[in-house]
């Protein structure tokens, strides 16, 4: 039998090491660290969220996903104990910042949770009140406004007829398209969507992921899931990450193939012990 | 990631991959004794022996079809990801050309009932050294799909051409023989056939070899192979 000692280079089937997404940063993190207490929830993150691409953020739960997408409009900062320290630049300006206007970040990252939470008015009302709070517009003009967040959203044919009934009314997918819309209706640039699917069924989820393909048009997505394959199916780049560490950050290609780091294989292939 | 992964979170996952792979081994084995069966009925001129190897290629067949299933499965009920993906997809290219094997043992077997319809040929030895390397590559591939060794299949990926240059001498004695003799044209020509059938055999073990390096190393074995078989050019 030959010896074989010498093992060829192999090329690999994905090129090298550069991603095949054009990446344009929208939103570079740099050495953050975010602490709940004396608890440190997130360790040195790194990286590099792509302009109008969808960018899944996987691992298991109290992997500090979540956590990490609340840093990126600043939500935690409504809670006390909970601080962040290093940077994260949106558009080049670090968010982090005690001077960056809490009130503009906000409308220029939207955020939509894992239950919808419509507010008990009108569906009309409940894409119109946001918008009052940052903009003063003419019937007219707001009309027009929640017309065009409920189409973008993929509800308008839905609900045009009934914009005056009470939004709690809709169904759990039609409440969370809403919750999108409410979003959209700021004109946000980046949209945060935290495990936005997990309590709808398998239809209403299909028209969110449709609706999330759509929307990276025009805006950059992050989305955090518990569910591999809804990150397989929607992003361009996955984030895996594990106890507060990011563990890879890859293509998303690349990640459900042939991930680089052996904790990412045994949590994507089922293998997490 | 040359080591074998650990146990899946959900067991019956494992069983059904250690199934599929079963599977595969036991179509390997069958493909590995067919084609020596055909080999040494054709030595011994032994056509009930040959008859025997034609009819147990329906068992491959069934393997093959049994593995699709199970592929088709493991697909859709279990969305394999990563070194798993591989494996599952490995596993239905290797099927295939496990089958494909199995048919040239068979081919190998029906044409050897017809050379025994005529007066013995001498030349039929000179197919001995092909016939061992081609059922070693064969054996030594499903070798390395037993343990994922990625070495062993590159060695059988490298050795395949040593194989073409036994073709390629096999085809210039052949045609001596036949320029020498034109009453050793018919036999000759069956025996061509056969040595054509088991240098596809070797190419065959090439992509099972290809296969296993794949699913162990995650990518594909594209470096350009040495050729040598060019009897065109003799």
């Amino acid at each position: 039998m030959t010896e074989n000692t010498a093992l060829p280079n192999m090329t690999s089937m994905f090129a090298a090491t550069s991603s095949l997404v054009s990446m344009q940063p929208k939103l570079e993190v740099r050495n953050l660290n975010f602490r709940y207490g004396d608890f440190q929830a997130l360790k040195s993150i790194g990286m590099d969220i792509p302009e109008k691409k969808v960018t899944a953020i996987i691992g298991p739960s109290g992997c500090g996903k979540s956590t990490l997408l609340r840093v990126f409009n600043r939500i935690y900062a409504v809670y006390p104990g909970q601080r962040a320290d290093g940077e994260v630049l949106l558009d080049g300006e670090d968010i982090l910042d005690v001077g960056y206007p809490l009130h503009g970040l906000r409308s220029k990252v939207g955020m939509v949770f894992q239950k919808p939470v419509p507010f008990p008015m009108t569906i009309f009302e409940n894409i119109a009140w946001g918008i009052r709070h940052h903009e003063r517009l003419s019937k007219a003009d707001m009309a027009a406004r929640v017309e065009q967040a409920l189409r973008r959203a993929a509800l308008w044919d839905e609900v045009k007829d009934k914009l005056k009934r009470n939004a709690l009314g809709l169904s759990g997918g039609q409440q969370q398209r809403l919750c999108i819309a409410r979003s959209i209706a700021l004109k946000p640039e980046v949209l945060l969507l935290d495990e936005p699917t997990s309590a709808l069924d398998p239809i209403a989820t299909g028209r969110i992921e449709q609706l999330i393909e759509e929307l990276k048009r025009d805006y950059t997505l992050v989305i955090v899931t518990h569910n591999m394959q809804q990150a397989a199916r929607v992003s361009d780049r996955t984030a895996f990450m594990y106890l507060g560490e990011l563990v890879e950050f890859d293509d998303t290609e690349r990640i459900f193939t042939k991930p680089a780091k052996q904790q990412t294989e045994d949590y994507i292939s089922g293998r997490f012990g | 990631m040359n080591t074998q992964p650990h146990d899946h979170l959900v067991k019956s996952y494992d069983e059904e991959m250690a199934r599929l792979t079963g599977e595969i081994a036991a179509m390997g084995e069958l493909a590995a004794k067919q084609l020596e069966s055909a080999m040494d009925a054709l030595d011994k001129r032994d056509s009930r022996a040959a008859q025997r190897v034609a009819d147990n290629d329906d068992a491959i067949d069934d393997q093959e079809r049994r593995i699709s299933n199970d592929v088709l499965r493991l697909l859709a009920l279990r969305q394999p990801m990563a070194r798993d993906l591989r494996e599952v997809l490995a596993a239905l290219r290797i099927a295939s050309d496990i089958e494909r094997i199995g048919d040239y043992a068979t081919n190998i077997a029906r044409r050897s009932m017809t050379l025994n319809l005529s007066a013995p040929v001498p030349l039929v030895g000179s197919l001995d050294p092909m016939t061992r390397m081609a059922c070693r590559l064969v054996r030594e591939a499903m070798q390395a799909y037993g343990v994922r060794d990625a070495a062993l299949a590159y060695a059988v990926w490298e050795r395949d051409a040593d194989l073409d240059a036994l073709y390629t001498t096999l085809f210039r004695e052949l045609l001596t023989y036949m320029m020498e003799d034109r009453r050793s044209i018919t036999a000759c020509t069956h025996l061509l056939f056969i040595a054509k059938d088991i240098e596809r055999i070797g190419d065959h073990a090439t992509n099972i070899a290809e296969n296993i390096w794949f699913v162990v190393r995650g990518e594909t074995l594209n470096e350009p192979r040495v050729r040598r078989d060019q009897p065109s050019e003799s």
